[in-house]
């Protein structure tokens, strides 16, 4: 091999890496290196200045590889690989030493932490030494969007990718589109009506020319890679036909069956054949499969008989449909925290949730908007607004705060005091969190304007009690015991990812964090998108948020889309596997082991699909007879390194 | 006991018929009752073939042989090739044919029950009667004992004096995956799966004790490679603790010459010693069937088992995988699971 030329660069990083490392000594060190014949130190490598050093070090030395001794190669492995080009050399000559998270930001021994620093650039010249110039590889893109999920935040992402000139293909589980928001009766901090600002959003969803809507219907399967998915979609029947169904009632009419109503969470009852709201997009009935008698005319088929427009059909199939697509919106939303996890809250008669109170509250709810307490259907005079029930409490339940309970209780003790003016209202809470525009002054109100009693602590104990509900609590700013004889009792519970969350994700192949909500590649950097290129998360899927959130990340996510979507073509990694064919025995374990199954078997010997590739190096690492390796992170390459590391 | 006479006729019948192009069984040996491997390739050496305690080799090493002669003969088989296989040999094509080193179809399995019994451990020949089975000139099992004939005459002795620890501990000894099969498939419970192990983790109870040992028994080794050569798993072209091996093909450049990464060097020092069986045993993970043949070949003694068994006990009770079962599931390091113990993946 020809003697290499490489050229080190170690950066202070202000004092990040300087504090503790003596940069210079590495410097020093490193040009010792027989194929180094270029070392220096700079405050900020990373500045125009210290750019401009790299690539100006590059050319007079007539460099053909370097090495930045820095931060790590998530931040600036892509800065220095533009100053190698910039000055003649191909990306892959450029390798980063991180050696301030590795090293500086991990260690407070200055000799100890210097010597460090020495060895991972040392690994880094070893392996920068053997790396070979590679060429990024080119793919094309297709240009539709797979959204999943059709609550507040796949709605508004569709309608902005639809509007940027993108097809959108927006998959719901449900019946209907709307989510949990166009259950809800109005809206924190300006109590306007959810339904009435919802509804035209999902009237433009079937208005749209450009989005495909499939209701009852889930994605079963995805194969592909960044801008070129394919979705396999089970499209449920329904055993109504949407463009027949003339909404005429005349069939709910006559169905026998009577099951509880999911969308008002159970406070009224719906016939097996039902429409979940007047509002519903599609403008459908639908028959559910589950409480209906059989789908036999023997058996019933009153429906049928009566469907003067003969939309009703049972004999309709489920069916699976394809769609390519080149990017994913993921808005799964989120569910209650189940009241079955609660012990003594729990069964309760008189213990709704917050959503069962919104569904009152509303306007087109069971109860007409009047506040009416399950047991009698009279109306309760004191009512009690627990908050953080299941959040906050890492012993038992959920440790993390579901962000919005704090301002949904504010809304519901104001909208029960303006339902019912002489009743009584009172909130345990643990802390206010009213972060937000407008919230802290809408929190104020309710406790001012609608003389809400706030109560910090909580609820030591609850209990039945000759029709009402005893709650003893302590208030822990006056330090009283408090004793509360409730009519009714309201339950913040918390948010939890939506139940198919974990289904979606391994479909998906995106990764969740430890409380199950989707994960986000980078918490403060890469909000929005997955660990998986060219899937994005909106809503409260990828953690606890409220609408106006939900609504901003939703557009933040189909911005993101755009960006993707809009390159001519996308580029791809090339450090990808490579097979040594003549030691493959076709075992199949790194067919196996691939997370993205980019290797199959061609004549009894593993083939690399470069496009699929990640170069995560698993196959590598499974492969017992070392016949694959990953570009510019060889065996003997990551021997080396060791060596170096080791000091051999 | 199985029929000897049936799988003579058996073995006979397919190369009469022209089925197999070859039988690897057990012949009698030039010393003694001691079997040895034998191929056959013509009906009249099926009178040849025996079936007794001493047949102890693992012969599916032969099919990994016949492979590697075929591929360097750039042939192409038109027939299957015979084998006589018991429990742990019927384990070990199982994991070549999960690994595809041959398809099914190319292999006749002629699987033989070890039934209640197992194959002798020569050492404990030598140590419950003074000689090895070179020195027997039969031995049967009645039901319940061993009836051994030597130059002392007729001795006796229960199996598992004599047996080799590995079949005590058998987990499966009726060939599951067979083509045909002999002799019955029974129960039996001599000592439980592992018992070696687990007497070896209560004597050497803590980290330090057995790093001694293994020290100790890794000191001694002297890199002759034989329980490397006798594995019928260890059939890769290239290994990385042996530098010989390293394939040279006309496309192998000088560079790629020059560049070959020795992660082991091949002296027999202490270091290099243990670099070379951690290295096995954890490719062996998953894959290793207990057939204890590279314990039988070291010649210093070097307890292999011990090492072998702990990984398979570790997947059998952290992942459910026994190395040998199905055909079809993954390889226990290719495949993950959605229940898998660790939760650093989701």
């Amino acid at each position: 091999m020809t003697k290499k030329r490489t050229g080190v660069f170690v950066c202070h990083c202000g004092s990040n890496i300087a504090a503790t490392v003596d940069v210079a000594a590495v410097a020093a060190a490193m040009a010792g290196e027989e194929s180094v014949v270029c070392a220096r130190d700079y405050v900020y490598m990373c500045s125009d200045p210290g750019q401009n050093s790299v690539i100006q070090a590059i050319k007079d030395n007539q460099l053909d590889s370097v090495v930045v001794s820095c931060c790590s190669p998530n931040l600036h492995e892509k800065t220095f690989r533009e100053n190698a080009k910039a000055a003649g050399l191909n990306d892959f000559t450029c390798e980063i030493a991180n050696i301030r998270e590795q090293c500086s930001w991990v260690h407070k021994d200055r000799a100890k932490a210097t010597a460090k620093a020495i060895r991972i650039s040392l690994s880094a010249v070893k392996r920068v030494s053997r790396n070979l110039a590679l060429e990024p590889i080119g793919i094309g893109v297709t240009r539709r969007v797979l959204v999943v999920g059709g609550g507040i935040a796949g709605i508004q992402a569709s309608l902005d990718l639809a509007n940027s000139g993108f097809e959108v293909v927006l998959v719901e589980k449900n019946a209907t589109i709307g989510g949990h928001m166009i259950q809800l009766s109005e809206t924190f901090p300006t109590l306007d009506c959810s339904q009435c600002i919802l509804s035209p959003k999902m009237v433009e969803i079937t208005r749209h020319p450009k989005i495909t809507l499939m209701t009852s219907s889930e994605v079963q399967e995805v194969t592909g890679y960044v801008g070129n998915f394919r979705a396999k979609i089970l499209k449920k029947a329904t055993y109504v036909d949407p463009d027949k169904c003339k909404i005429c009632d005349d069939c709910a009419k006559v169905c026998p069956v009577v099951v509880p109503n999911q969308y008002d969470l159970g406070i009224s009852a719906r016939r097996a054949i039902y429409i979940p709201f007047a509002q519903a997009i599609p403008a459908s009935y639908t028959l559910d499969e589950s409480s209906c008698l059989g789908l036999n005319p023997v058996v019933c088929g009153k429906c049928k008989d009566v469907c003067e427009a003969g939309a009703i059909d049972y004999d309709m199939q489920s069916r699976t449909v394809t769609e390519e697509i080149g990017a994913i919106v993921v808005a799964t939303g989120f569910d209650l925290y189940s009241q079955d996890h609660l012990g003594e809250y729990g069964h309760l008669e008189n213990a709704v949730d917050g959503l069962q109170f919104e569904r009152m509250c509303s306007a087109s709810g069971p109860t007409k908007g009047k506040v009416l307490r399950p047991s009698d259907h009279k109306e309760p005079k004191d009512v009690v607004f627990i908050q953080c029930v299941g959040s906050r409490d890492p012993a038992r339940h959920c440790s993390y705060c579901s962000k919005i309970c704090c301002m949904y209780t504010a809304k519901h003790a104001r909208l029960y005091k303006h339902h019912v003016p002489d009743g009584r209202a009172y909130v345990f809470y643990i802390d206010i969190r009213s972060g937000g525009k407008g919230y802290e002054e809408f929190v104020q109100r309710t406790m001012e304007d609608d003389e809400t009693l706030y109560l910090r602590g909580r609820v030591s104990k609850i209990y039945e009690d000759n029709g009402k509900i005893r709650v003893y609590g302590n208030d822990t700013l006056s330090g009283q015991n408090v004793e509360i004889e409730a009519d009714m009792v309201v339950l913040a519970l918390a948010m939890q990812p939506s139940a198919g969350t974990a289904e979606i994700a391994k479909t998906l192949k995106i990764g969740r964090d430890k409380d199950g909500f989707l994960q986000e590649a980078h918490p403060k950097l890469r909000p929005v998108e997955s660990v998986t290129a060219g899937i994005f998360l909106a809503g409260a899927a990828q953690g606890p948020k409220d609408i106006p959130e939900t609504v901003s990340q939703a557009s933040a996510a189909a911005a993101k889309v755009v960006t993707l979507l809009s390159q001519p073509r996308l580029i791809r990694s090339p450090t990808v596997a490579r097979v040594r064919s003549r030691l493959c025995t076709g075992c199949e374990m790194c067919v196996d082991a691939c997370p993205y199954d980019a290797i199959h078997l061609e004549n009894g010997k593993a083939v690399v699909n470069d496009v699929l590739c990640e170069g995560c190096g698993t196959c590598s690492a499974t492969c017992v007879r070392a016949a694959i390796e990953v570009k510019n992170a060889t065996p003997l390459q990551i021997q080396e390194m060791i060596g170096a590391v080791l000091s051999l | 006991m199985i029929n000897l006479q049936e799988l003579r006729t058996r073995a006979r019948d397919l190369l009469t018929k022209g089925e197999v192009r070859a039988v690897v069984g057990y012949r009698r040996g030039s010393r003694g009752m001691a079997a040895e491997p034998v191929v056959i390739t013509r009906p009249e050496e099926a009178a040849q073939l025996v079936w007794d305690p001493s047949c102890v080799h693992n012969l599916a090493l032969y099919l990994v042989e016949d492979r590697k002669l075929l591929k360097h003969r750039r042939q192409t088989p038109d027939k299957p090739i015979a084998i006589v296989a018991k429990g742990c040999d019927a384990r070990a094509i199982v994991v070549l044919l999960q690994e595809n080193y041959f398809k099914r179809e190319e292999v006749y399995i002629l699987g033989v029950s070890c039934e209640e019994t197992g194959v002798f451990s020569d050492q404990k020949l030598m140590r419950r009667f003074g000689v090895n089975s070179q020195a027997l000139t039969d031995a049967r099992f009645d039901g319940t004992d061993y009836v051994v004939t030597s130059a002392e005459g007729e001795q006796r002795c229960a199996a598992r004096e004599v047996m080799a620890e590995r079949c005590l501990e058998c987990r499966q000894p009726f060939p599951k995956v067979n083509d045909v099969v002999l002799g019955e498939e029974k129960a039996r419970t001599l000592e439980a799966p592992f018992a070696a192990l687990g007497r070896f983790e209560q004597t050497a109870n803590t980290q330090v004790a057995r790093w001694d040992f293994w020290k100790r028994q890794f000191d001694r080794c002297i890199r002759c490679f034989a329980c490397r050569s006798v594995c019928p798993m260890c059939y890769c072209e290239e290994c990385i603790v042996d530098s010989i091996t390293f394939t040279v093909a006309p496309d192998t450049t000088a560079e790629e010459k020059a560049n070959r990464v020795r992660w082991i060097q091949r002296s027999a020092t202490g270091s290099e010693n243990i670099g070379y069986h951690m290295t096995r045993a954890l490719h062996l993970a998953g894959r290793c069937i207990d057939c204890g043949e590279c314990e039988r070949v070291c010649p210093v003694h070097i307890p292999l088992r011990l090492l072998n068994t702990k990984l398979e006990r570790d997947a059998r009770e952290k992942f459910g995988y026994e190395p040998g079962a199905s055909i079809e599931v993954a390889s226990l390091v290719s495949s993950f699971r959605d229940d898998d113990p660790n939760d650093f993946i989701r």
